[in-house]
């Protein structure tokens, strides 16, 4: 039972890998681009459980941003994909100019709240 | 005629009126004295002339003179009141028992002499300034082994006390020697009445009762809970003394010899003279007497009175205290004078240190909570005039931008916020160029 | 209707034609929506109304003259003293913010208008954007008609008009305007998937939650509706992009407004947006995983993701449920929990249970506030669910809930009225649209005009104001039947055009039948429009400053509010502190401009509870209490001589409650006789002694002899009476505000008297705290 669970699994993530690799060389880097986010994200958790939550806001709004920076980028993921029959008369460029916007108005937010 | 004197008199004295009636000069000027008959200014001209020696511009009246007046369109007359007509039941003109409260309640001083059979209206007033006579109209104050063993008579009326208030202020610095006399009647005093004090009290073998009668029912007063000259000092500062005794005043207790019945000491004078002196120099606010002025409070630092601290501020804070000696203000030098730094209830007390000149200071550091604050100095002291000064400030929290900020333990997080922008940018710029 | 011309609209003319005809239409919507609130100031005058507002105002006023920093900044210490309020950091600075941007406009583009008529039109200003802000939403849901219809509805529904009439200048007024507009972003971002309105979404979000607390019924909401679609298999991409970035930057902007701040991250009022955060991620993961691999694949890749995320959402929820525990009350505010356990601040907490609007409302008050909406809702539910999309599955969830709400308190009324009139618009507008329809294609010749007829009958809904339709019931149950008759044969709003002709050809009805239908309903419309003018007119557009009252020799006007404030502003020193019962403190602060001991912002029970104390005490107890606080003068408000009931004397019971709560001495009990509240002669010893009593029948006697007082309808128990430690030092022209000074402590404290008076005079000359009232 457990072999072959083991087994499905390593078919599973070979599976998954080949599929993904078919994605287009643009998602890829959105994809480089959240996982940096996510990680940054995990790092700034661990160091608040080593140090304690003192500046709450600085915490808040260092994970918020990393947070903010991973969904908005998902967001445009989603938008740019062509094999995404919802957002096909999305033009890109329209879809990257509100991402662009959105992550201002974030990053806005962010300055305002981390001192 | 006499009015005219009067008159004439009142006019020479406009310019020293004037400026008796500031608060600069809080030592009585004109006093009007009520008297039975006239017969008591020259049988208590010792006590009188004490006064006028000290510049005191004494009216005697009797008590029953349908002219006499405290006030004239809504003006006082006088400074203060003497009452030296234990026997009126009604004043002349248009005094009465209120005016005479009011004029207390006003700021004024009165000196209350009783004796045995004082009237209700001396009682009345008395007990309206919280003491309380012997209610026996015939009743004295008995002492067996604290009378003057002087006295010829043998029902020991004629006690001899001692038994004087411990206050430098209100006796003065010299000790009062020889023992007091006083024949009179006796009153009591509500423990729990502040503003009242016993100047002067009987012996514990001392009680209050006819001394013609047979005794048959145990006396209402009895010990040292008797006083026989109480002083008081309303809460407006006014001061009232209150004797039990008309005589004590008078020349003959003031110039007898006394000697304590079992005590081997005779004096050649009575305390009486000197012990009135002080008490009178007290009432007349001669003495113990304070102002406090120039309530300042600033930053450390700086040197102007802000209108409004923030929390934790360091602030310096100071006031003036001077005495009235009779004449002038001297500084008032104490150890312990304190400010409270008040919100319902004092977050900061602090004794004030001087620097002998009358100025008191100390600094501290604002509490870390907001709220209107007052500053209080609160100074109550035996003998000496309350003073209640308050001023209040409001304490406000921090503002926006006094937090602190750039704390290094959050650098972590600059950095990601920072690293998430920087991310943004070069993302922009491949994702372009990507496409 | 306009709408059916954009469906119909075969042109491109016709089809301009109509959306011109929408705009003017929506104009003079606004100009309704304005116009309707105005009924407070030409009957009374241009003042502000109640007790919230005038805080606000005078909120505004120190905006205005010290700016924004100070505002943000701005330590007050003329109320709650001596504590002081932090007015910048627990305000709620939207509607203020507003009102002085307005002001700065106006007075930049040199129209030199008062701060104060600035502040009494905001409120009517933002129903008209607050009736656009419906358009839009009803639009996205079911199209323009349901959209034109569902904003004259809202301009003109009363439960709105009563928060909104000018004047009325509180948070409500600007914040159901944002409300709505969020949730219009909100479908909008939903309809679309663009992260354009994605962020105007939060940045409505963020407004909303600058003005008013009621921000939580959004981040509750939302989260519901995502969970909803998903639990329903609607989950698509766009979804993901209406909600995470909401959360996120609703989140981050939320803390940025200083009320909330951290709360925005530490409240149980915002976790469900997280979980509901944390799902719709696992949902898009699965999503995209599903739809990157093979289906056989994907079922190996369910067993796998299923055992382990399983295992990491019991851990995360195990965390949210001990930070959750670990807070007292749960990490919910006694308002939230209110809402969620209608009991329980009743049980708890006195001070929210004791204001009037925090009750729960009466069968009469929904039909006085939404009218005959109260019967068009179930119609317009049935209308979304065909078909059912997104947009009307949020509506749909929108009104089930602040239904709920609206039963817990008076006030939430104001929530469920914008969803009311959306779905009574949507409603109304498929009802209008099935008849007109039906009329048209039997009456084939007609058909160029119907469209004209059709509008005329909507805007028909502002005219007509006579003919008052008796039998509403038989009219609505007409609705209901005709309603249900057409369920069936509902057009779906999305449909192309051309597909639909066949469709409409078999939902024909009667041609008699809808004519008497329509006629029916443009009644039902009159009726509603009737009502809500007459709600506007006279129900709500009363300032509760001013009173006037109608007898038979005419009109009376109660001034006496504001004759107190003035006399106090004008009579006393500018230090001086104003005792009163909290619902006069923003009052006395903004028009008598004097420090107040507590207001009408609740936030420091202690406080209040010792002022309730005061108010139950005997007089000299409350002499000391008012004395450790400073205060100079007692207002009380009695309504005995005029008849008007809201007075201190009612209010009274939650004095002793409150006071109670905090002071266990004060013992409701011995205020009642046999559990009942009374002060006739019949009143308990207790309570014809306390200040409150003495201070509101002090000289009662006086003005008619029998002491006859007209809001209890009883001669008073306890007629003649002096005042010790109090006197009397102003009374307004009616009675309605007495002002009481505190006595300065005796000067002397006097002895004992006679033996037969001794023991009483000793005991009244008891010692006191000293108050110097003649220092030299």
């Amino acid at each position: 039972m457990a072999r072959s669970s083991s087994k499905d699994a390593q078919d599973l993530f070979r599976a998954l890998w080949s599929a993904y690799a078919a994605t287009p060389t643009n998602l890829k880097i959105i994809d480089l681009y959240v996982m940096f986010a996510v990680f940054t994200a995990l790092i700034q958790v661990v160091y608040i459980a080593l140090v304690g939550s003192f500046p709450f806001n600085s915490f808040l709004s260092g994970v918020l941003s990393c947070v903010g920076t991973a969904v908005l980028a998902v967001c445009l993921r989603i938008q740019v994909n062509k094999e995404n029959k919802e957002f096909k008369d999305l033009a890109p460029e329209r879809a990257f100019a509100d991402f662009v916007l959105c992550n201002l108005v974030l990053h806005l937010v962010i300055m305002n709240f981390l001192g | 005629m006499s009015k005219l004197i009067f008159i004439f008199l009142f006019l020479a004295f406009i310019p020293l009126l004037c400026t008796s009636f500031t608060p600069e000069r809080p030592s009585d000027r004109r006093v009007l004295v009520l008297l039975d008959d006239f017969a008591v200014k020259s049988s208590h001209s010792l006590f009188f002339n004490s006064l006028k020696s000290r510049g005191f511009d004494l009216h005697f009246h009797l008590a029953d003179d349908p002219k006499i007046a405290l006030q004239r369109y809504g003006q006082y007359l006088y400074d203060a009141l003497i009452l030296f007509s234990p026997t009126v039941e009604r004043f002349g003109g248009s005094v009465d028992a209120a005016a005479i409260l009011d004029f207390v309640d006003s700021g004024h001083d009165l000196i209350v002499a009783a004796d045995t059979n004082a009237s209700d209206l001396i009682r009345e007033i008395a007990t309206e300034c919280g003491v309380d006579f012997d209610e026996d109209p015939a009743a004295m104050v008995v002492d067996h082994s604290g009378y003057a063993a002087s006295a010829t008579e043998g029902d020991h009326t004629l006690i001899a006390s001692d038994d004087f208030i411990k206050s430098d202020v209100i006796l003065g610095s010299k000790k009062i020697e020889a023992p007091i006399l006083f024949q009179g009647i006796g009153h009591s005093l509500n423990p729990t009445n502040r503003l009242v004090l016993k100047a002067l009290s009987a012996s514990p073998s001392a009680f209050s009762a006819n001394p013609k009668s047979k005794l048959t029912s145990p006396p209402s007063l009895t010990g040292s809970s008797i006083s026989l000259v109480s002083v008081i000092q309303a809460r407006n500062n006014a001061r009232i003394l209150v004797s039990g005794s008309l005589s004590m005043f008078s020349n003959r207790f003031f110039r007898s010899g006394v000697q304590k019945a079992g005590s081997p000491t005779k004096h050649e004078k009575s305390g009486n003279e000197q012990f009135f002196t002080e008490l009178s120099k007290w009432v007349f606010h001669e003495r113990g007497h304070l102002k406090a002025l120039q309530l300042q409070h600033h930053k450390v630092g700086e040197s102007s009175e802000p209108s409004i601290y923030r929390i934790n501020d360091d602030l310096e804070f100071s006031v003036e205290i001077f005495e009235w000696s009779g004449t002038s203000w001297e500084p008032y030098v104490a150890d312990d004078v304190q400010v409270q730094f008040y919100m319902m209830s004092p977050y900061v007390l602090k004794t004030l240190s001087t620097n002998g000149k009358g100025r008191y200071f100390t600094s501290f550091k604002v509490p870390d909570v907001y709220g209107v604050f007052q500053f209080k100095v609160e100074y109550e002291k035996l003998g000496y005039t309350s003073l209640s000064l308050s001023k209040q400030i409001p304490v406000r929290p921090f503002r926006h931008n006094e937090y602190e900020r750039f704390i290094p333990a959050a650098y972590p997080y600059y950095g990601a916020a920072f690293s998430m922008m920087a991310g943004f940018f070069v993302f922009t710029a491949v994702h372009l160029y990507n496409k | 209707m306009a709408a059916s011309d954009a469906q119909n609209g075969v042109s491109s003319v016709r089809h301009a034609f109509g959306n011109v005809l929408a705009f003017f239409i929506l104009l003079l919507i606004g100009v309704l929506a304005f116009s309707i609130r105005l009924f407070s100031v030409i009957k009374y005058e241009s003042v502000i109304h109640e007790f919230d507002p005038y805080f606000n105002y005078r909120v505004t006023q120190f905006l205005t003259k010290n700016g924004i920093y100070d505002f943000w900044n701005w330590f007050d210490d003329r109320t709650w003293y001596p504590l002081g309020r932090v007015i910048g950091g627990t305000v709620y600075p939207g509607l203020t913010l507003t009102a002085g941007t307005l002001w700065w406009i106006l007075n930049s583009l040199n129209i030199p208008l008062s701060v104060e008529t600035v502040c009494v039109f905001t409120a009517p200003i933002f129903s008209a954007f607050a009736s656009w802000a419906t358009y839009l939403l009803t639009k996205e849901v079911k199209g323009t008609g349901a959209g034109l219809t569902a904003a004259i509805l809202l301009a003109m529904v009363p439960s709105y008009i009563s928060r909104s009439v000018a004047g009325s200048y509180d948070n409500e007024a600007v914040a159901i305007f944002a409300l709505i507009f969020t949730f219009y972003l909100y479908i909008k971002t939903l309809n679309t998937g663009s992260l354009f309105y994605a962020t105007l979404n939060s940045i409505a979000y963020f407004y909303m939650v600058c003005s008013w607390g009621g921000y939580t019924f959004i981040i509750n909401l939302i989260p519901m509706h995502a969970l909803l679609c998903i639990v329903t298999g609607r989950y698509s991409s766009r979804l993901y992009i209406a909600y995470a970035p909401l959360v996120v930057l609703g989140t981050l902007l939320a803390s940025l407004v200083p009320v909330v701040g951290f709360n925005a991250v530490m409240t149980s009022e915002h976790f469900a947006s997280f979980l509901v955060f944390i799902i719709i991620h696992v949902v898009a993961l699965v999503y995209y995983i599903k739809g990157i691999l093979s289906p056989k694949m994907f079922k190996v890749a369910v067993a796998l993701v299923v055992s382990v995320g399983l295992a990491v959402c019991f851990a995360m929820v195990a965390v949210l449920i001990a930070l959750v525990a670990s807070s007292p009350t749960k990490g919910w505010s006694g308002r939230s929990l209110s809402l969620l356990d209608p009991t329980y601040a009743s049980k708890y907490i006195p001070i929210i249970a004791s204001v009037s609007e925090h009750q729960p409302p009466t069968w009469p008050s929904y039909f006085m506030d939404i009218n005959v909406l109260a019967f068009l809702v179930p119609a317009g539910i049935i209308a979304c669910f065909s078909p059912l999309s997104d947009a009307s599955s949020f509506v749909v969830l929108y009104i089930v809930t602040s239904v709920y709400f609206s039963g817990v308190m008076v006030r939430l009324m104001l929530v469920l009225a914008p969803a009311a009139c959306i779905l009574s618009g949507i409603a109304l507008s498929q009802a209008f649209d099935v008849f007109t329809r039906s009329i048209k294609f039997q009456l084939p010749h007609l058909s160029d005009h119907s469209q004209v007829d059709a509008g005329e009958g909507s805007s028909e809904n502002v005219v007509p104001n006579d003919s008052v339709k008796a039998d509403k019931t038989e009219d609505t149950s007409k609705e209901r039947t005709s309603k249900k008759s057409k369920k069936k044969e509902k057009e779906p709003v999305e449909k192309p055009l051309s597909k639909s002709q066949i469709k409409k050809r078999l939902s024909v009805l009667p041609l008699e039948t809808s004519v008497v239908a329509i006629i029916l309903l443009v009644l039902l419309g009159a009726f509603y429009v009737v009502h809500s003018v007459w709600a506007a007119a006279e129900a709500y557009s009363a300032p509760s400053i001013v009173l006037t009252s109608h007898s038979h020799d005419g009109l009376h006007v109660f001034d006496d509010f504001r004759e107190a404030y003035a006399w106090l502003s004008h009579n006393t020193e500018v230090d001086d502190k104003v005792a009163s019962w909290w619902d006069y403190g923003y009052q006395t602060t903004a028009m008598a401009n004097r420090t107040v001991i507590v207001d009408n912002n609740t936030w420091n029970n202690t406080h209040i509870a010792t002022v309730g104390t005061a108010m139950s005490s005997p007089e000299k107890a409350a002499w000391e209490i008012f004395h450790s606080l400073d205060v100079k003068y007692v207002l009380v408000v009695f309504g005995g001589l005029v008849g008007y009931p809201s007075d201190d004397i009612n209010k009274f019971l939650w004095m002793v409650r409150i006071g109670g709560g905090v002071f266990p001495h004060i013992k409701e009990p011995d205020y009642l006789r046999d559990g009942q509240y009374r002060i006739d002669s019949m009143a308990t010893p207790t309570m014809l002694n306390c200040l409150m009593y003495k201070l509101s029948y002090y000289r009662f006697v006086e003005t008619d002899g029998k002491a006859f007082d007209r809001v209890r309808r009883t001669e008073i128990g306890k007629k003649h009476f002096k005042l010790t430690h109090f006197e009397e030092v102003f009374t307004t022209h009616h009675w309605m505000v007495r002002i009481y000074k505190l006595k300065p402590p005796k000067n002397r404290i006097r002895g004992k008297t006679k033996k037969s008076k001794s023991k009483t005079s000793s005991k009244t000359a008891s010692k006191r705290k000293g108050l110097k009232r003649n220092p030299f």
